[in-house]
């Protein structure tokens, strides 16, 4: 466990660095739990069946944030993201869009 | 992708996918002795490891364990540790629907039975959040009326008088859980999506209307809990992970 918090202050200082973070997006990546399944830097996901989003395209991230929010998407793992997405608007989503999509 | 990891997702995704096709026809037996559950039980917590554990769940349950008022994550602070050692196993054996949580509580996330033992006496302890998310008819009203009319034909031979909940029968603490959170699992129980639901309390709500719902739920939100179980303002923070 001492391990996995070093990495994670490692990847959250690694992004600070990478001067990539755009507050808004940054803080609603971690305030609405993506970064719980996502991961913290946005690359290293909890299980390997679920996508990396740093650098992702952003018009693409918010095409699926809307789609799985509002179930015209519901295949894959879809039914455990549309569990969270009550807590996002589609003004949030577009910010956490464009800072995934500036991501190294 | 290594031929190892390869093979490790895919039986995750298995898991999963037999996680989520089971139907409501699959509700299975509650509280059947054995398994994990029971071996928790056995164990002797360790709550240092406890609050390490607690980490993986604090990144949705938050950091006091108070979810949110949006009902998307349940309060878990303050919870009947035996309803939480119960809840986690079902989760993870797949007996209980929770896309969301599941992979969080695999062995590979947090651990071993030892690891449920742990974080569960951890929770059980945390002090449960003062502001939480109550329904919207205040005592007085004609809908807390009927809410508080329900509940004691209905609810407190389980619940207790006042959602106290029993931790000794597994019966889960109820007062100041959020009302949101508490609408959804009691349609899902009533509609047999939970699947690891009470089938006594299946039966004995299988003919409340939404509008029931609502005013039994809403009544439950506006009990006081024992100030000695809640943090001391809606501030708090807790300091083992306050830096």
């Amino acid at each position: 466990m001492k391990n996995k918090t070093f990495a994670l202050a490692a990847a959250t200082l690694a992004l600070a660095i990478s001067g990539a973070v755009q507050a808004g997006g940054a803080e609603l990546y971690q305030s609405k739990t993506c970064w719980s399944c996502h991961g913290k830097d946005a690359k290293s996901p909890v299980l390997p069946i679920y996508p990396k989003l740093a650098g992702q395209n952003e018009a693409y991230l918010l095409n699926q944030m809307k789609d799985i929010k509002s179930g015209t998407r519901n295949n894959g793992q879809s039914a455990a993201m549309k569990g969270v997405m009550g807590m996002v608007n589609e003004a949030e989503m577009a910010e956490i869009a464009k800072w995934l999509a500036g991501l190294k | 992708m290594n031929p190892k990891l390869l093979l490790k997702s895919g039986m995750i995704a298995l898991s999963l996918m037999s996680a989520s096709v089971a139907s409501a026809a699959d509700i299975v037996k509650w509280n059947a002795a054995g398994g994990e559950e029971e071996e928790a039980l056995k164990l002797e917590p360790d709550l240092e490891n406890g609050m390490d554990v607690f980490e993986v769940c604090s990144a949705c349950h938050l950091t006091e364990g108070w979810g949110e008022k949006t009902g998307t994550f349940p309060q878990i602070a303050g919870q009947h540790r035996n309803v939480l050692i119960k809840q986690l196993a079902d989760i993870r054996a797949g007996n209980r629907d929770n896309p969301t949580m599941y992979p969080f509580s695999l062995p590979e996330s947090i651990g071993d039975a030892q690891a449920l033992a742990d974080v569960t006496a951890y929770i059980a302890k945390l002090p449960m959040n003062p502001d939480w998310g109550k329904g919207p008819w205040p005592p007085g009203t004609p809908e807390y009326a009927k809410g508080e009319k329900l509940f004691k034909d209905n609810c407190v031979k389980c619940h207790k008088a006042h959602g106290e909940g029993d931790n000794e029968k597994f019966y889960p603490k109820i007062q100041g859980q959020h009302y949101k959170y508490m609408l959804r699992q009691f349609e899902w129980i009533r509609d047999g999506k939970r699947r690891n639901a009470n089938p006594d309390m299946m039966k004995q709500i299988k003919n409340f209307s939404d509008d029931d719902m609502k005013k039994v739920i809403n009544w439950v939100t506006h009990q006081k809990v024992d100030p000695k179980l809640l943090a001391p303002s809606k501030d708090w923070v807790n300091p083992d992970f306050a830096d």
